[in-house]
Order: C-alpha cells, then structure tokens, then sequence
C-alpha cells in the first residue's frame, strides 16, 4: 500500500502522534501494543503478481509476509482517547507507514466516535486483517482479503453495540474518504486511485457459538488517472479504427464515458457467518463488488472454511473463489460496431482475472503471546503468468 | 521406561486437569446489590457490557495470566482458552474497539482495589475473600 500523505493528513497524523506520544503521564495513561508475523513463504510460481506479491519462484522468501505494528494508545479521560498505529510490512521493505492515527470519544454504553485516520471495514474481518495473531490462517483468505489499497481511510466512524438478551449486536457506521494508488490486474501496475465520500455500514449479530454477518460500502471513484493511463489507452486504437470507419465525436465521447471510472459508484458487500462450537470452527463469508457502469466487471467471491482445535493446535482446511461475471449492460446504446467490439474487449480485459484454491493451516499456540502457523496451499490463476501453483509457508505471529 | 510414561502422564494430566482449579470468588464493591450470574460476568469481562444491572459503570479487572484463578476463570466463565481470549481481544485492541481488563499482579492488590470502588468487579481464589468485598459469584 502506498499512502500519500496530503497537508491535512499530516496535521493529523502530527496531532494524534503527538496527542499519544508526548502528553505527560499524569494527563493520560499510555497503553502500547503491538503485532508482528514473521513468516517464510514459497510459492511454485513467480506469477510475482498482487495478490501474492513479492515472490520468486522456488525461494523461501522471510520478507514478503512478515510485518509489525506498534499501536499507542492514551487514554485522556472522560472517554476520550488518541490511537496510533506505525506499521511495516516486508513487501514494502517495513518502510513505517502511521497506519492508524485517530481520536475516539466513548458517547455512553453502546456508542462511540471516532475521527481520523483508521481501517476501512471493507469486509467482515478487514479491520484486523494483517493481525495474524486474531485469527486462525496463515493469511485470510485471498479470493475475499485480496489486499485492497484503500484497507486504510480518513473519516468518522460511529461503533455501537447492543445487547438484546442473550445475543449481542455490533454496528458500524462510517463515512471517509481515501486516495493514494491502486493494482490493476489488466495492465500489472499500480496506479492513481481515489474514493470519495465513502459511506459504509455493517453489523454483526452474534450468540455465544455463532455470528452472522453483513454490510455494505458505497463511494464515488476519483478515477481520472486510471482512466488516462489504463482504460483510455486500451480502448485508443478501436476508437480510431471507428473514427475512420464513420464514428462521429458525439459517439466517440458517448463511448468513452461508458468506459471511464472517473465519478462513478463503487458498491462492495459482504454476508457471511462463522461458527465456534464443540471445538469445530466454521467460517463463510460471500463478497460482491464493482465500479457500476464501467468497464469493471462484478467480482462475486468467497471462501468457506472447517476448522478443529484440539487443546493449543488448531486444524483449518478451506476452499476460496474468486471470480468475475462479465456483464456488456454498460455498452447498452453504443451503436458503432468498432466502439461495440471495442468496449467488449475492454471489459473481456478487465473481467479475464479468476483464481480459487484449496489450503490447508495449523496453528499451534506454543506461547501466551505467539503462535506457531504452517500452511500449504494449492491453486489456479487464470493469468497465463501465474497458471497453476502451490503455496508453502511456516512462520509465527505475535501480539504484545 | 514404563514408569517414566506414567509420570509423565500423571504430571501433563495434573497439570493439565480443571479439576485442580481450587474455588474461585468473583468480587464487588459491598455497596453493590447487583445479581450477577456467570453470563452476565462474561459479557463484562469480553467487554459487551459497560454497566451493572442497577446502571453503575462496571470496570472488570483480571488477575495476571500466571494466576490460577485466572485460568479458572477463563475456562469456567468465559469458556475460552488464554490464547483464545487473547485472539479475541487482539480483534478489538488492534481495532480500536476495546481494550482488554487489567491484570494484577496479587490478589492482595485486588481485594484492596475492589473494596475502594464500587464500579470495579474481580475475581481471587476463593480462600483469599475477606468482609472488606462481596462475593457475587462462587464456582
């Protein structure tokens, strides 16, 4: 993930920094902790491409899975409190990035607010997604947590929660923003992105084995850049086939605002549940996203996972899937054959990426703060770069 | 070589074994008239509830990880292991959404803070409660 960081986030990142940091210890109490994976992966293909990034083929790589964070928090009293967190990944060469760095005032019991900068709630376990520690993979499953740029956003955010007898409710309420760069799998380069006016919502229902899941985020994409650099390109040499064949401007600009991204709407949601009972351990959790009215095609995935825990070992096999549902509806009135032809070749483009895969992970919790994982998995990329491969990885994961 | 097996069972058996656990209190302030059953515990100390039934503020404190209380108490009434429990709370830690029970050191150090406050809630082994505390909850 590449931030960049504009004035009005460095102020924010300065003041909650220095709010944690460097107010005397009678004013607040400081709480610091931390996570960190160390972790050896190799793969069998160098397909080297998001969403495993950063591999060579046959080598046993220590960097591209292993990162820390050091989270402080001070507690300023009344509720009120002042969080960041410094991060570092391998697959960024553990350049520390202020991953989050925000204000939280508990409301009352069930509601509290929070400003700044924090994680993006895309799906159900996105927040703690790099937190190996909180969960039982070696990486959460990538056809779902396939590492999305905008995981981190500035805004605000409402947590509530809610007891209803026995059962308990949580919510999330958040509005923000985002920009910085972003993967595109067509062209394999990372590229200018921005979402704005994100709202998104989710909610988790939850007895004493069970949770159901659910929620939904909506933005507006500042896609100019993709536009220029990726889709406009793609489409420059059927545009001028058409032109020359009788297009006219007004279709010609018809055609390309099909195409662009810029000002569009993105929609991601996500459903699912989880099971904890007996010690068996089930996970499910379906996704589906676009860029509507574009040359992006629907991403519908999932994954679905059993787990055992016997005493401290804990047995998880799943299966994931991620695919792409090519949908010519926003080509709908482009009457020119060449721009036709063109716009579905763009979308083909856009929509040819699909893997899914089986794996299998043990996780031994061998220290009150560490965990022992190794996991292999086994997969298929439509990518003719990447192709069939397997995943191997050993590595530990700690919280502090 | 027989009987180095049987010791070694014996001893990962006992070490091992719930029913060792000697009998845990879970303590209040003695102003406090609150009825508290196990689940009721468990959602204060998993952070789900914030307040006693009469609507004082309730802030639940552990004993250290070593305390063989404590793990009485993580396997009895919140049902989880110390690595599960702190799995959950690394959820919540790392996300903002909570932060996990203090834990103290002595039991000594406990009886001496739950008798000075009204909203904090505890748990000791149940030999150690004297009358400056209430016991809520025994198992």
């Amino acid at each position: 993930m590449k931030l960049k960081y504009n004035p009005r986030q460095r102020w924010l990142v300065g003041s909650v920094l220095l709010s944690t940091l460097y107010l005397p210890s009678a004013v607040a109490e400081v709480k610091l902790n931390g996570f960190a994976s160390i972790r050896g992966t190799s793969v069998s293909s160098d397909g080297g491409l998001p969403p495993y990034p950063g591999y060579e083929e046959g080598e046993l790589s220590f960097k591209s899975e292993s990162l820390f964070a050091i989270q402080a928090s001070a507690d300023l009293s009344e509720g009120l409190s002042a969080t960041v967190q410094l991060f570092g990944e391998g697959v960024n060469d553990f350049e520390v990035d202020a991953r989050w760095a925000y204000f939280s005032y508990q409301l009352n019991d069930s509601h509290r607010v929070s400003a700044g900068r924090f994680a993006n709630p895309i799906f159900h376990q996105s927040e703690y997604e790099k937190v190996g520690y909180a969960h039982n993979y070696t990486r959460l499953p990538k056809a779902v947590y396939i590492g999305f740029d905008f995981s981190t956003v500035e805004g605000i955010a409402l947590d509530s929660q809610f007891n209803i007898g026995d059962y308990n409710l949580q919510t999330k309420a958040l509005f923000g923003s985002w920009s910085g760069e972003s993967f595109s799998a067509v062209t394999n380069n990372f590229v200018d992105f921005g979402l704005d006016n994100i709202m998104s919502a989710n909610a988790t229902f939850a007895g004493d084995w069970w949770q159901l899941f659910g929620g939904i985020f909506a933005a507006k994409v500042d896609g100019a850049i993709i536009d220029s650099t990726t889709v406009f390109p793609l489409a420059a040499g059927g545009i001028a086939l058409a032109s020359a064949n009788g297009a006219t401007a007004a279709q010609v600009n018809e055609f390309r605002q099909r195409l662009s991204w810029d000002e569009k709407d993105a929609f991601y949601w996500f459903s699912g549940f989880a099971v904890d009972h007996s010690n068996w351990l089930v996970d499910f959790e379906y996704v589906s996203y676009e860029v509507a009215d574009s040359t992006d095609a629907l991403n519908n995935s999932w994954f679905l996972a059993l787990g055992r825990r016997f005493d401290n070992v804990v047995v998880t096999v799943h299966t994931e899937d991620y695919s792409q549902d090519k949908d010519f509806g926003f080509l709908n009135g482009v009457s020119h054959p060449i721009l036709l032809a063109t716009g579905r070749g763009i979308h083909t483009a856009f929509g040819q990426r699909e893997f899914d895969g089986m794996g299998l992970t043990v996780r031994y919790d061998f220290h009150p703060s560490a965990a022992f994982k190794a996991d292999y998995f086994k997969g298929t990329d439509t990518r003719s770069t990447v192709g069939d491969y397997q995943m191997f990885s050993f590595g530990i994961d700690l919280v502090f | 070589m027989k009987n180095r097996i049987l010791v070694l069972t014996t001893l990962l058996g006992t070490l091992s074994s719930p029913l060792l656990f000697a009998e845990v209190a879970v303590i209040v302030h003695p102003s406090n008239n609150n009825a508290l059953d196990a689940a009721t515990i468990a959602k204060i100390y998993l952070g789900r509830e914030k307040s006693f039934a009469d609507g004082q503020s309730v802030v639940p404190m552990s004993m250290v990880e070593t305390a063989p209380s404590s793990a009485s108490f993580n396997e009895v009434v919140l049902k989880k292991s110390a690595s599960q429990l702190k799995a959950y709370w690394s959820k919540l830690v790392f996300t903002g959404k909570g932060t996990p029970p203090k834990e103290l050191a002595t039991e000594e150090e406990m009886l001496k803070l739950v008798a000075s406050n009204p909203s904090l809630i505890g748990f000791v082994d149940a030999s150690k409660v004297d009358a400056s505390v209430k016991v809520a909850f025994k198992f």
